[in-house]
């Protein structure tokens, strides 16, 4: 995995989001307090918001280059994203929002299939009901579940377990492991509590006021 | 109520209806520019878009006499297009049109602002197109709101009377509506007919109010 | 998608019904409100006998007028006085050889019949018994504009003048006559005839009244000129004549 974020800047309310890194880990974590700018990176890599100046290279793919004028569409570039809401669309059965992205002919392997995915996450007996119905719990994995099944090549998750209670993030943590190991897919994710950064990153990113303050190694794992 | 008066009923519910389904596309289209994105010429555009709402109908009226006829386009589309516009029916689609355009870009606009962006967003993420994401989760999640538009257009095409007497005129059989067969009979004298007609109007807007609110309920669920 | 197929629906009904407009020889006349009875009946006949279906429009020659020269589409233009027809003829949007002149009428003051006034010469309308007197807009309407032709020409004019309700056609004056709206109502010697609510209290002579004469003629941009000249003719015919006399039009049998 290699993941460039260079010469990333853009200016937001109170300081301007300054980064300059190149990922290779496959599950970085992106660890600040609130307000530090960790979602508008997000936003920026997702291809949601348009930076001053950036260049974003995943794995060869250019995605973005202000420079050189390249912006690639936000659909065109295979990055799954859970925001901290979740928006999980309202009006659309639990089937068909994990259906929305999906394309059969983009499945890479069964990996990412329906069946495999409801698996992983154990959401089959909640495929016909409504969005509104489910549990906290059940909608963070209905979240996940419809962001894995575009096929991603890197998954962005945004504070995944902020609204849960203890009980439950020690449920879903298991959840967030076996998509790490069963889809082998480069993760950013974002958060601010301990815990979630020492059971499942291999490095952390420290942010403070749109920087990145400190790089840490977690864990020895191959990825 | 005669066949003539009947002819008048159908031929109103039905041009109303027409110039509501004719206007919704454009209707949404600048509904969602407005609601969106900023861009140059914006308060022009707001302001154009309003002013039949706020004008005297009967100037709106004139001015589309001028525009589509013989001293506008009238005679390049009778020539051309072999097309007759000014006191024909199209001449009240054209009237009913632009006197209700208003009402349904000002609730469409209202009801696609209050989508939250974030859906469209992911939407997008998830690999949908302008197009996709448009129809599929900006036009579903502001549904109620369009409606309610479209409703409020559809009423108000079929009371109107003052564009419509200007550029299609009450042509008994071919342009005249409700309204304008209401005035016209009361101003000849013939009470029983326009208190008949008065009736059917009740009945209309009663019927078109009654479908909207079974609409609303049905969507709540 | 169902916005495409709305837009789709709504354009084919749109293009489609450009031909729907003139099938089988259907001919648009515009015609004087004071003609609704005569050629209506005419009109029916000419379908009885030819098969055509012929269209009216009635309504003050004004504003009949006013519409043809703004594009309304018609093929016939049937006017209540010269003026009018003048107007659309300097226009160029009259086929000035189908222009002819066949009917005359003569003006009648008009009271409720119920109504106790007994009027024996025009200069009673001036009396205070009468508040509102009805006339078709003298402005623009030839009903109207023939009336105040008239009292004028009897210097009544001035005095009468605020007592007049102009009325948008002469059908709406005798409406306000036999609503009781206006006490009394100068209108067509045939509009009388066909009211049951107003009787003639008063005829102007015809040696003093105004010169009325209503013109016909094809117009330039008929959608069918063969089919319009046909119902010209059959307007010249005795058969049509009859008609119109039966009404109580004054019929001449020359033409132009």
């Amino acid at each position: 995995m290699n993941f460039l974020l260079q010469n990333i800047s853009l200016p937001l309310a109170d300081f301007t989001l300054e980064i300059d890194a190149r990922l290779q880990c496959q599950v970085t974590g992106l660890f600040g307090p609130s307000g530090a700018g960790k979602t508008s990176l997000l936003d920026l890599i997702a291809g949601l918001r348009q930076p001053a100046s950036a260049r974003i290279v995943l794995n060869d793919r250019v995605l973005t280059d202000i420079g050189a004028g390249v912006v690639m569409a936000p659909r065109l570039r295979e990055i799954g994203y859970v925001p901290q809401d979740l928006a999980l669309f309202p009006h659309l059965s639990v089937r068909k929002n994990l259906l929305y992205g999906h394309k059969k002919s983009r499945e890479t392997e069964p990996l990412f299939g329906l069946e495999h995915v409801t698996e992983v996450l154990q959401i089959q007996p909640l495929l016909g009901r409504g969005v509104r119905d489910l549990s906290g719990g059940e909608q963070q994995r209905v979240a996940l579940a419809r962001a894995l099944l575009t096929s991603p090549r890197l998954l962005l998750l945004d504070e995944p377990l902020a609204s849960l209670d203890a009980s439950l993030k020690a449920k879903i943590i298991p959840y967030l492991c076996r998509v790490r190991d069963e889809f082998h897919l480069p993760i950013l994710y974002v958060t601010h509590d301990e815990q979630e950064v020492v059971a499942l990153c291999d490095e952390v990113l420290q942010m403070e006021r749109g920087r990145i303050t400190e790089r840490r190694r977690i864990n020895d794992r191959q990825t | 109520m005669t066949a003539a008066e009947w002819q008048i009923v159908w031929f109103t519910a039905w041009v109303s209806a027409l110039s509501t389904l004719v206007i919704l596309p454009p209707g949404l289209a600048v509904a969602w520019l407005l609601a969106r994105h900023e861009w140059p010429g914006k308060s022009l555009v707001e302001t154009v878009v309003t002013l039949p709402l706020v004008m005297p109908p009967v100037a709106t009226g004139l001015i589309l006499l001028k525009v589509f006829g013989r001293h506008g386009m009238g005679g390049f589309l009778h020539n051309r297009l072999h097309l007759d516009v000014v006191f024909t029916w199209r001449a009240v689609l054209v009237a009913l049109g632009v006197m209700s355009f208003p009402l349904l870009v000002r609730s469409a606009r209202v009801a696609l602002e209050q989508v939250n962006p974030r859906f469209e967003q992911i939407a997008r993420t998830l690999g949908a197109g302008d197009l996709r994401v448009f129809f599929s989760i900006t036009i579903p999640l502001a549904l109620r709101g369009i409606i309610g538009g479209v409703i409020l257009a559809f009423a108000r095409a079929l009371g109107e009377f003052g564009a419509t007497i200007m550029v299609a005129g009450n042509i008994q059989g071919r342009t005249s509506t409700l309204s304008l067969s209401i005035y016209q009979s009361w101003f000849n004298g013939e009470d029983t007919v326009a208190y008949r007609l008065l009736g059917a109007s009740v009945v209309l807007a009663f019927a078109a109010v009654w479908t909207s609110e079974w609409f609303m309920r049905r969507s709540r669920k | 998608m169902n916005i495409t197929k709305w837009l789709k629906t709504a354009l084919a009904l749109l293009v489609v019904s450009g031909g729907v407009a003139a099938n089988a020889a259907t001919i648009t006349v515009f015609a004087a409100a004071s003609l609704t009875d005569s050629l209506g009946e005419i009109g029916r006949d000419y379908q009885k006998h030819t098969g055509n279906k012929v269209e009216f429009n009635f309504a003050a020659s004004s504003l009949l007028a006013r519409q043809i020269e703004e594009g309304a589409p018609a093929d016939i233009f049937f006017s209540a006085d010269e003026a009018w027809m003048n107007t659309l003829e300097q226009k160029g949007l009259v086929d000035k050889k189908t222009r002819r002149r066949r009917l005359s009428n003569s003006l009648v003051i008009v009271v409720g019949t119920d109504s106790p006034l007994s009027i024996q010469s025009p200069s009673d309308l001036a009396s205070e018994k009468i508040g509102h007197i009805a006339l078709a807009d003298p402005q623009s309407v030839p009903a109207g504009i023939y009336a105040k032709e008239y009292l004028r020409k009897v210097h009544l004019w001035e005095k009468i003048e605020p007592k007049v309700v102009p009325m948008g056609n002469v059908r709406a004056a005798l409406a306000a006559v036999e609503s009781g709206d206006a006490e009394a109502g100068i209108v067509y010697k045939t509009d009388a005839a066909i009211s049951k609510k107003t009787r003639v209290a008063w005829a102007v002579p015809r040696e003093e009244g105004p010169k009325i004469s209503y013109p016909m003629a094809g117009l330039k941009e008929a959608h069918d000129p063969e089919a319009a000249r046909a119902f010209l003719k059959y307007l010249d015919s005795d058969e049509a004549g009859r008609v119109f006399a039966k009404f109580g039009f004054i019929v001449d049998n020359h033409t132009r």
